[in-house]
């Protein structure tokens, strides 16, 4: 039988490739909330030994990346009625090919790492890397400011694999810390859009431009 | 018992939420005392934590909390009056967000785990982004949407580096907790690949919020858009509390005898961290995003000597001490300008010394002390940090250095004769509060009586901070 660890890491990153072809708002939301579900749900398979104590704080952070923060930014948009456009500085088949390239790129390199895998997992690395470059390129290529919460949600995404992948130092009381961090963050990005959309009557970061310099 | 520190100001920021309106204002000042009692007993005690697996205290850790408690005492009691000059919205939620930005800023000078540190920088950010927002603007949004996007993906660097660091005593088997004082007793033995990784994405992460050029382009926004108190929290202490997590970081590479390394990379960012400054303050227009060049400029200086090391690493702490102290009392007095006039602009300003002559007293000090004029610490300081790096034969990194500050003096300078001294048609005397000028005015008093005389306990501090990464005399 096939390793679920691996099949689930295909599955991440192919959500990359379609969030970066996703040229409306609402699915992109779906494709971060299904690749928060399968990132969230990788630790149940590494083979760790599992106390209720990490059950219970794996079972939170599902529940929070793939199901709280995604709702939260979806009712989000509803309520400030934006375009659901996320207006790409780089079109999407560039960003598209740039995605595959990336992975091609990142599974290339990473055995060069001579990381010790974790029980043998070559695709481990190479995901994380893959989405943490990724959600960097969301950030930096999309003008909607919602698709770069959204970029940021995927490099978190990222991290979260580098931690759970290869270190099992971090305390879950401290990982937890962590994850309510990044939810207040999300918050606070979605409070600060609704009062910029107010402001500028778009969510457009092209029209933020009065303290440029 | 050294978390009741942090857990004060929280309970009351949380209870400053739900207060009535202007309740707060004197739970601000009395939590400020508090506070500042707190940290000189443990500066005199040193007790032990009560979870010491996630905090200890530390001499830099110590030096940070007692400028952390002084400034935010004494920007209180500003605040009190400033509240009254200024109409904000919601000021029960201004003062608890204030409250709960200092209680994340004390976890931060007092965490000893590398992801608490972590968890309490990020705090930081999330604490401080509705105080930069206060004024409601379409433009003090801008300056928040920035900060908070800017920074957290910086700081999720950071992480990325914290857990970079815990693979690198993966990979060289150590078996200890992830705490940066266990760190640099097993440095040797970190796998010294991933440690440098680790160093070089923790650098950008906390560099970010440091305002560390490159990535500095958030911090002249929100510091000139956020309410002057609040710009000078920023500046005084948010910066020093980032620097910290650097700070400590780079004694692990000195204890695993890579402190070249990242004294290299520190000595890099720094220098370019003055000559941006160097190049944004000659044709600023605007005098706060002029003061929040200069602290990027301070920051740049501050790696620096810590990169130099040696003798710059005494000089840098002490930089860091006095520009705390100067900065947060020029941003106090460009809060009372911008009260005064209503204008943002330099060229909007004027006459200064006729119309608000107390304030021109505050100001003119503060633009002699941040520009290295004795007696005033910095002097000291930045002298240092040029001595050290001729020692060490950065020759060009000096020249760099001293051709930076002398262009920066040139371009502040014209400024400050131009608001203190220019033509301005308003009346001709503007009204002062008195609990508007006397911090600015206690804050370099403070700056110059450690020029003068430094007590022997907090010389042995900074000394105790920098021998860790090979400074010292």
């Amino acid at each position: 039988m096939t390793n679920p660890v691996e099949t689930l890491l295909v599955l991440v990153l192919l959500s990359v490739l379609s969030a970066l072809g996703s040229s409306r708002l609402p699915s992109l939301i779906k494709v971060l909330s299904f690749q928060g579900l399968v990132v969230s749900i990788v630790p149940l398979f590494m083979g760790h030994e599992m106390n209720t104590g990490s059950i219970i704080f794996t079972l939170v952070t599902f529940l929070i990346r793939a199901f709280a923060i995604p709702l939260y930014i979806y009712v989000a948009i509803r309520r400030v009625a934006i375009r659901r456009e996320a207006n790409p500085i780089v079109g999407y088949h560039a960003s598209l090919l740039l995605g595959l390239v990336l992975i091609v790129a990142a599974i290339a390199v990473s055995p060069k790492f001579n990381l010790p895998m974790p029980q043998g997992r070559p695709l481990m690395l190479p995901t994380a890397v893959t989405l943490v470059v990724a959600g960097m390129f969301l950030i930096m290529s999309r003008r909607n400011a919602i698709a770069m919460v959204l970029g940021y949600m995927m490099m978190e995404n990222g991290i979260y694999l580098v931690g759970t992948g290869f270190s099992l130092r971090a305390q879950h009381i401290v990982e937890f810390g962590i994850l309510l961090d990044v939810l207040a963050g999300v918050m606070i990005m979605a409070v600060i859009l609704q009062h910029i959309k107010q402001a500028f009557d778009s969510l457009d970061t092209a029209r933020l431009t009065t303290l440029k310099e | 018992m050294i978390e009741l520190i942090i857990i004060v100001p929280l309970v009351a920021g949380l209870v400053a939420f739900f207060l009535p309106l202007t309740m707060a204002r004197p739970l601000l000042v009395l939590i400020g005392a508090v506070h500042l009692l707190l940290s000189t007993l443990l500066w005199l005690q040193r007790p032990l934590a009560l979870l010491p697996d996630y905090f200890a205290i530390t001499p830099e850790g110590l030096l940070s909390l007692i400028v952390i408690s002084l400034l935010f005492f004494l920007i209180s009691i500003y605040t009190t009056a400033y509240l009254d000059a200024t109409r904000i919205h919601s000021e029960n939620f201004f003062s608890g967000a204030l409250l709960v930005f200092l209680a994340s800023m004390t976890m931060v000078t007092l965490s000893d785990h590398l992801m608490v540190m972590w968890i309490a920088i990020e705090a930081t950010t999330l604490a401080s982004a509705p105080l930069i927002y206060t004024h409601r603007s379409a433009a003090s949004f801008e300056a928040t949407w920035k900060y908070v996007l800017i920074c957290s993906v910086g700081i999720a660097l950071a992480l990325l580096g914290s857990l970079l660091i815990a693979l690198s005593m993966d990979v060289g088997g150590v078996d200890a907790p992830v705490a940066f004082s266990a760190l640099a007793q097993e440095a040797p033995r970190l796998a010294p690949v991933w440690l440098k990784a680790g160093f070089v994405f923790i650098l950008v992460g906390y560099g970010t919020k440091m305002g560390l050029a490159p990535m500095h382009t958030w911090l002249p926004d929100a510091h000139s858009e956020a309410p002057s108190p609040v710009s000078a929290l920023l500046s005084g202490v948010l910066l020093n509390c980032a620097f910290l997590g650097i700070f400590k970081t780079h004694k692990i590479m000195h204890a695993a005898g890579l402190g070249d390394f990242s004294g290299t990379i520190l000595i890099f960012f720094g220098l370019a961290s003055i000559i941006a400054a160097a190049t944004f303050i000659i044709k600023q227009s605007e005098y706060k995003r002029l003061l929040a060049y200069s602290s990027i400029e301070n920051m740049g200086i501050i790696a620096l000597g810590t990169g130099i090391g040696g003798l710059g690493a005494y000089g840098a702490m002490l930089c860091l001490i006095h520009h705390s102290l100067i900065k947060s009392s020029l941003f106090l007095s460009a809060g009372n300008v911008l009260i005064g006039y209503g204008e943002r602009t330099i060229a909007g300003t004027g006459r200064l010394v006729r119309m608000m002559p107390k304030t021109f007293v505050a100001f003119i000090s503060g633009f002699a002390g941040i520009s290295g004029f004795p007696p005033f610490g910095i002097f000291i300081g930045e002298l240092l940090i040029i001595m050290a790096a001729l020692r060490g034969g950065h020759f060009v990194a000096a020249a760099v250095f001293i051709l930076s500050i002398a262009v920066i003096f040139a371009g502040f300078s014209r400024h400050v004769i131009q608001i203190s001294f220019g033509a301005n048609a308003g009346p001709d005397r503007l009204e002062e509060h008195a609990a508007m000028v006397w911090p600015q005015y206690m804050l370099l008093f403070t700056s110059l009586v450690l020029f003068i005389w430094m007590p022997g306990t907090l010389n042995q501090t900074i000394r105790l901070a920098v021998a860790a990464i090979g400074g010292g005399f």
